[in-house]
């Protein structure tokens, strides 16, 4: 017998039992269709996440003041707070391969107008901030250097703190009040949600100057900067200059080990995002492989069941010269089929319902788009391959050993 | 020399084995069938002509002696050389038509090609409708199974058992599950087939279907009590070529 025969007959079998087919790959068609799902909206929020990390620019450099975590990730903020100084700020704006080295102080203290208070990030920073980071105003403008200079109480707030502060009111103008201080409102900043689990929204963005003066210190809490070219030569100067200033002395299979600073860039974040999501994805399609398994026990009963079922044509085909090979072949053949087809059917419900996903998400999270992860979508249609093979091949065997006279008076 | 008979068994016993307990079936069958024969073997049910049909079939063994099929002891035969016989050199039609379910009568007689190893995909088709046409169900060709009377389900299943030109068929009560007229044009399409040179063995436990054929083996609790051609025949139909 032909091989082709087979999946003629395999296809034409399909097709004539459509409903018990489908009952019997049911739990293939969620399995590959959760792992489809659950890997594209992965995917979906790796995006989004990255780009938050875009937003920053490839360019860009962070650097807060504490040593280095015992796992070389963490930060200790508790230790070394004070480590970065207004004139370590100085020293960096010399440095040739960055450039808009932004100091940032921040203020922990919410902003009122009148009887009206809102949670807010109050963040004394100077307007080189504005060029790391890409932000846009709405209304007004930026703060500058002349306000720098003169240390100006003016404030450029998000949306989210107008519409705590001034409902229906036109915020240009109006004094603020933080920490007993007032401010004056010279811009609004456009909208940008959600960004690395911080409401961006909610920020009062104040002169550097005026900052420092409030809080009364002379160091920051963090600073943030852009590379002019390779990003590495700009960590790498950066740190020399740091270590140098602070006499830092390390042994040079590790040099960070005697930091009491870190410096961060954003594909250092890319990396470690990378990382995470290839976890989860492994974990995820782990996870809906078990429902595959559980689909092939479908398979198995409903092919015992058919196998049964077709035992008199079973019977007839062995007299009619069948050899076992070819029985056992046939149900096999059948179910890699019918789970094949489970398969693709999984996929195309679950790329449909990720899409429908996106419809919705999108509604809240404009940054949200539709994704997909081929590799897991590849590992589950070879693995729902499997397991057809895998479970087909009892009932095939079952099939191919039966006697065909026996077979053949079976009612 | 002399051709051997196209069957030949020598003292053929069969017996079945339950948990260790035996049951006899056939004793010592002695037994030729010649090419172009057309013979009955006729018995009450429980005779164990069915169980004879099967070794003679190739789809059991005997326990003891020999079956000779031209001339060629069969005893060493493995699995995969009965399932190729069984293919290419006999053919099988039964009481309860066994036709494939929801499937034309076209497909239904292809069906034994799949498992023929010398025909090739391309001269299937042609070979089906030429049975077919034997049989003449040529206007019922793509008919489903389940569309046909019941005298056309068994024509469809002789069109299927004459498909790979085998030397022997066997019929297993062709006529059994038929009403009388179906049963005659059954009876007429095997005569024809007989004439046009085919070796039919014929098992059934009516006597008025058995005189159809040349030759009556009587079988009784396993064993061959009568062995005539000496009655007088029927003939089914009109005795013309199929319609």
């Amino acid at each position: 017998m032909y091989i082709r025969d087979t999946l003629t007959m395999a296809f034409r079998d399909v097709r004539v039992h459509r409903s018990r087919s489908l009952l019997t790959v049911l739990g293939i068609i969620i399995g590959v269709a959760a792992v489809v799902l659950m890997t594209g909206v992965g995917k979906s929020m790796e995006g989004v996440i990255l780009g938050q990390i875009n937003t920053l620019g490839p360019t860009s450099i962070a650097m807060w003041p504490g040593a280095k975590g015992p796992e070389g990730g963490a930060l200790t903020m508790n230790t070394d707070f004070d480590a970065v100084t207004v004139r370590d700020i100085e020293a960096l704006r010399q440095l040739e391969s960055v450039t808009g080295v932004a100091p940032m102080i921040l203020l922990g203290e919410p902003a009122s107008y009148g009887r009206e208070e809102a949670e807010a990030t109050v963040v004394g920073s100077t307007p080189d901030l504005y060029g790391n980071q890409s932000v846009e105003v709405t209304s007004g403008r930026f703060h500058d250097a002349s306000d720098e200079e003169g240390a100006r109480p003016v404030a450029v707030i998000g949306p989210d703190i107008v519409e705590d502060l001034f409902p229906g009111l036109e915020p240009l103008g109006k004094r603020l009040e933080i920490g007993g201080r007032k401010f004056t409102v010279i811009g609004v900043l456009k909208a940008v949600g959600t960004q690395f689990f911080q409401n961006q929204d909610i920020r009062v963005i104040i002169p550097f100057s005026v900052a420092k003066a409030v809080k009364q210190r002379d160091y920051v809490d963090m600073a943030t900067m852009r590379a002019t070219g390779d990003i590495a030569d700009g960590v790498a100067d950066v740190e020399y200059l740091m270590r140098k200033r602070h006499g830092i002395v390390a042994p040079p299979s590790d040099p960070t080990k005697n930091d009491d600073f870190l410096v961060r860039t954003a594909e250092q974040a890319h990396d470690i995002l990378g990382t995470v999501s290839l976890a989860l994805t492994v974990f995820i399609t782990m996870i809906a492989s078990v429902s595959l398994v559980v689909g092939g026990i479908g398979i198995m009963n409903i092919m015992l069941v058919s196998v049964t079922e077709r035992t008199r044509e079973i019977g007839l085909r062995k007299a009619l010269g069948a050899q076992q090979r070819d029985i056992l072949l046939q149900f096999l053949v059948e179910a890699v089929v019918v789970t094949f087809l489970g398969a693709l059917i999984g996929l195309a419900l679950g790329v449909l319902l990720d899409f429908l996903i996106v419809l919705i998400v999108q509604n809240y999270l404009s940054t949200y788009h539709f994704g997909l992860n081929p590799g897991a979508m590849a590992v589950s249609l070879l693995m729902a391959l499997g397991v057809g093979l895998g479970f087909g091949l009892y009932p095939a065997r079952k099939a191919a050993a039966l006697d065909p006279i026996a077979a053949l008076r079976y009612e | 020399m002399t051709r051997p008979p196209l069957i030949q068994t020598v003292n053929l016993h069969k017996s079945y084995f339950n948990d260790d307990v035996e049951t006899p079936v056939l004793h010592d069958i002695n037994l030729a069938i010649g090419k172009g024969d057309f013979v009955a073997i006729m018995g009450p049910s429980g005779s164990g002509k069915s169980t004879l049909m099967h070794i003679l079939g190739f789809l059991d063994r005997p326990t003891a002696g020999q079956y000779l099929f031209q001339g060629e002891p069969t005893e060493q035969m493995g699995e995969d050389t009965l399932a190729r016989i069984r293919a290419t050199r006999v053919s099988f039609v039964f009481q309860s038509f066994n036709l494939l379910p929801r499937t034309s009568v076209l497909e239904n007689v292809m069906l034994p090609l799949l498992y023929h190893p010398a025909i090739t995909v391309a001269e299937r088709h042609e070979r089906a409708v030429r049975a077919i046409e034997t049989v003449g169900l040529l206007d019922r060709i793509d008919y489903l199974s389940h569309q046909l009377s019941g005298g056309q389900k068994q024509r469809a299943a002789i069109a299927r058992s004459l498909v790979t030109e085998p030397e022997v068929i066997f019929a297993d009560e062709p006529t059994g599950n038929l009403d009388s007229h179906s049963g005659i044009q059954v009876m007429e399409a095997l005569q024809t087939l007989h004439r046009e040179g085919h070796t039919i063995i014929l098992v059934t436990h009516e006597a008025a279907t058995a005189e159809h054929a040349q030759r009556i083996i009587q079988i009784h609790d396993g064993e061959v009590t009568a062995d005539r051609s000496d009655f007088k025949r029927r003939v089914a139909g009109k005795g013309v070529a199929l319609k």
